[in-house]
């Protein structure tokens, strides 16, 4: 007994300054965020009006927020969808097929997860440059030089998915590695008894693969649809800053306008609070759908 | 219980990614090669008083400022400047004022990317500095007020409350208004329009040789084209009240006099210009009118410097003008940029500050700053220019009119801005994205709302 009790005395002096520090660091600002949506100030003054859920009535009356709402929701949905296929396919192809090269290209498709965001929206905004940029070279060779280019950065009905173009091609390679390495402790046997059943590669993928990897494909789901909403705010600054006329604003870029532009700190942080809620939900709606028995091997 | 709480703290997490995401361009930007410059001495003492400057680097330079500081230490012994002159002054200085570290003096014009300024002046965070007008020019026998052009610090900029104080004090002007290749117009045998009438002619002229009439950096430079045109169609009354959001304003013949000009400009512009017009690309867009893509610009006599080490067309020569009246004859405007300089309500040194801000209108410091092109609104200063800068600056005595002001300040308005809506709706103009229609709607209903809320 005395054991155990100077067995938890030790564990809790370890886990302590973590316990702290996420608190400081953590909870109490998430609190503050919540207290502060229900104030109406300027971020800089010590005058703060207490209007209780005033803001929030406000943001759900603003069109630029279900602008932003529409843009972050359309980012999640494209970016996570073509990401996880692209990088399940890719991993699947350089762990399974005798493919030439396949170190170099492992290496090609991680380079862009270690460019900065600021590396990438550079190089991205040269490819979508109108005049000089690949994108539009590439595409006249097949419809022949137009005087009318595309605007990829300047067209408000195409330019939310040049964002996330950017946004695939950078994530890409970080999770086909992440899967690579699950896929290798899968049993080279389970698939050797596929073929000699006759079941295609494409077969062996959707019966074989991702059942076994599924608990790595669910919880990095969650952290990257987690993590897009943060990443698309940072592609937004700075590749459009928002624009043109707005319509590339996303939950943070708005939130980030309202309280530091527009002097509104308050109805930032209820865009902070709305962005907090969205999240909790979608983390909760994909842990509930992607929940399959636990498969071992 | 412990899955829910996993979740909220997954949540949490992202809203501290967040926080991250906005930290990221701070940190980035305050490790600039001509970031913070601080005085390595900055501990105040008995008999040393130390003063905090924050000032924008600009194009005209760091250095600037730090021959300022010199000149202002040599003539005040005992006091120490520390400095803080930063390209992204507002990241740098930003986080500091949050946790009650004010900066004394702050150069900051209205119109930033971050709007502190306007922050400042919404929240009443500003120190009244009427009475530096009255101050004695150090080294001088005049006074501020006499040393500055009249009407400089009779503006809704620099006295924001309409009270009759001022609260931020003019430093750099620029005539603004449209810049042009002089050599292409020589050269093709085209005369500069003198009315909007002229202008839609050159414009069918250049279309026909595949040049456009019209490019813009980036929206935001339609705040000094906008308020001068305002003036056009309507005189400074008129003007007056557009910017006080006076209730059927933008109903007016005159209002929609000036949205059918820039609604027929969209349709002349350069289609690539939206596709450019950020932060990052929009000297691409200025860089049509050295490259001889396009004809006109607005812009302000920066541009000049900004551009200094682009190449450009053979022959290329700078060319300035107001913009063109709106019937033979009529008033021409040319918009009057400035910048402004002021105090927090919270600094700790407003006294040394107001001596440091009468200091900037001595003839040493107009001197300084005049050999980066700096010019202050002091009498007689433009006199003094040589170059392009004399060009320029002489467009009001070819007979242009000088605007000055902006739209009034509001109380912050929730999800309002009334510069998103009036300028940066233009992209939309260009694209079609949004018919003239929709953008009167817009403007009308933003107004509707600013105007319960003006200061």
């Amino acid at each position: 007994m005395e054991i155990k009790k100077g067995q938890g005395r030790f564990i809790f002096f370890c886990v302590a300054p973590a316990i702290i520090l996420f608190v400081v660091f953590l909870i109490i600002p998430t609190i503050n965020v919540f207290r502060m949506s229900t104030y109406k100030w300027g971020g800089y003054t010590d005058d703060k009006t207490f209007v209780g859920l005033q803001n929030f009535e406000k943001l759900f009356q603003s069109d630029k927020f279900y602008q932003a709402f529409q843009n972050s929701l359309l980012l999640i949905i494209l970016v996570t969808i073509i990401t996880f296929a692209f990088a399940l396919v890719f991993a699947s192809m350089l762990s399974r097929e005798n493919l030439k090269g396949q170190n170099v290209l492992r290496v090609i498709f991680y380079i862009p997860n270690i460019l900065s965001v600021v590396v990438i929206s550079a190089i991205f905004s040269a490819i979508y440059d109108p005049n000089s940029g690949l994108l539009n070279a590439f595409l006249n060779l097949f419809r022949g030089a137009t005087s009318d280019p595309t605007l990829w950065l300047g067209d408000q009905k195409i330019v939310i998915f040049s964002l996330a173009g950017a946004m695939i091609w950078q994530a890409i390679g970080y999770y086909m590695v992440m899967y690579m390495a699950s896929m290798a402790n899968i049993p080279e046997s389970l698939y050797e008894s596929a073929d000699l059943e006759g079941a295609s590669r494409i077969h062996q993928f959707f019966t074989i693969t991702i059942p076994l990897i599924w608990t790595n494909i669910r919880t990095t789901l969650t952290f990257f649809v987690i993590s897009t909403i943060n990443m698309s705010f940072l592609f937004v600054v700075a590749m459009t800053g928002g624009g043109p006329d707005g319509s590339t604003e996303v939950f943070l870029s708005y939130m980030y306008k309202e309280a530091y532009t527009n002097s509104s700190y308050g109805y930032g942080m209820a865009i902070g609070v709305i962005v907090f809620l969205f999240s909790f939900a979608l983390a909760a709606i994909l842990n509930a759908v992607t929940r399959r028995e636990h498969l071992e091997y | 219980m412990r899955k829910v709480l996993s979740l909220a703290l997954t949540a949490a997490l992202s809203l501290s990614l967040a926080a991250c995401g906005g930290n990221t361009e701070s940190n980035s930007s305050s490790t600039s090669p001509d970031a913070t410059n601080t005085s390595k001495n900055s501990n105040s003492t008995a008999e040393t008083r130390t003063l905090k400057l924050a000032a924008l680097e600009t194009a005209y330079g760091s250095d600037v400022w730090k021959e300022i500081i010199s000149g202002f230490e040599k003539a005040n012994p005992g006091v120490k400047v520390e400095s803080t002159i930063d390209k992204s002054l507002e990241d740098v200085i930003g986080p500091g004022m949050k946790s009650g570290d004010f900066p004394d003096v702050i150069h900051l014009a209205v119109g930033q990317p971050k709007g502190l300024t306007e922050t400042f002046i919404k929240d009443n965070n500003l120190t009244d500095l009427t009475d530096v007008l009255s101050m004695t020019v150090p080294g001088e026998s005049v006074t501020v007020k006499d040393k500055l052009i009249p009407g400089f610090t009779d503006t809704t900029i620099t006295n924001p409350y309409g009270d009759g104080k001022t609260f931020l004090m003019p430093m750099f002007y620029s005539p603004t208004g449209l810049f042009y290749n002089a050599d292409l117009l020589e050269k093709k045998g085209w005369a500069v329009p003198t009315t909007w009438d002229e202008m839609w002619e050159l414009g069918d002229k250049a279309k026909a040789d595949g040049i456009a009439l019209f490019s813009y950096p980036t929206t935001g430079y339609f705040d000094s084209f906008f308020y001068a045109l305002l003036n056009e169609v309507g005189g400074p009354d008129f003007f007056t009240k557009a910017t006080h959001y006076t209730e059927g304003i933008w109903q007016t013949p005159e209002a929609t006099q000036a949205f059918d000009i820039i609604n027929k400009l969209a349709s002349y512009t350069e289609k690539t210009v939206p596709a450019n017009g950020n932060k990052d690309n929009f000297t691409k867009n200025q860089q049509l009118i050295l490259d001889n893509k396009a004809i006109f610009m607005p812009n302000g006599t920066w541009v000049v410097g900004e551009m200094g080490q682009a190449p450009r067309a053979e022959g290329f020569k700078w060319g300035f003008t107001a913009l063109p009246a709106v019937k033979a004859g009529g008033d021409r405007y040319s918009y009057t940029f400035f910048e402004q300089i002021w105090v927090p309500a919270k600094a700790k040194n407003a006294d040394l500050a107001k001596q440091f801000i009468a200091y900037l209108y001595s003839d040493e410091a107009a001197g300084i700053f005049a050999k980066v092109g700096a010019v202050q609104p002091i009498n007689d200063m433009a006199g003094k220019l040589e170059g392009d800068n004399k060009l320029f600056y002489s467009i009001y005595d070819g007979g242009a009119k000088a605007a000055m002001g902006a739209f009034a300040t509001t109380d912050p308005v929730e999800g309002v801005s009334i510069s998103d809506t009036v300028f940066g709706t233009v992209d939309s103009l260009v694209t079609k994205a949004k018919t003239q229609a929709q953008w009167v709607e817009a403007i009308t209903k933003a107004s509707d709302q600013l105007r319960g809320a003006l200061k």
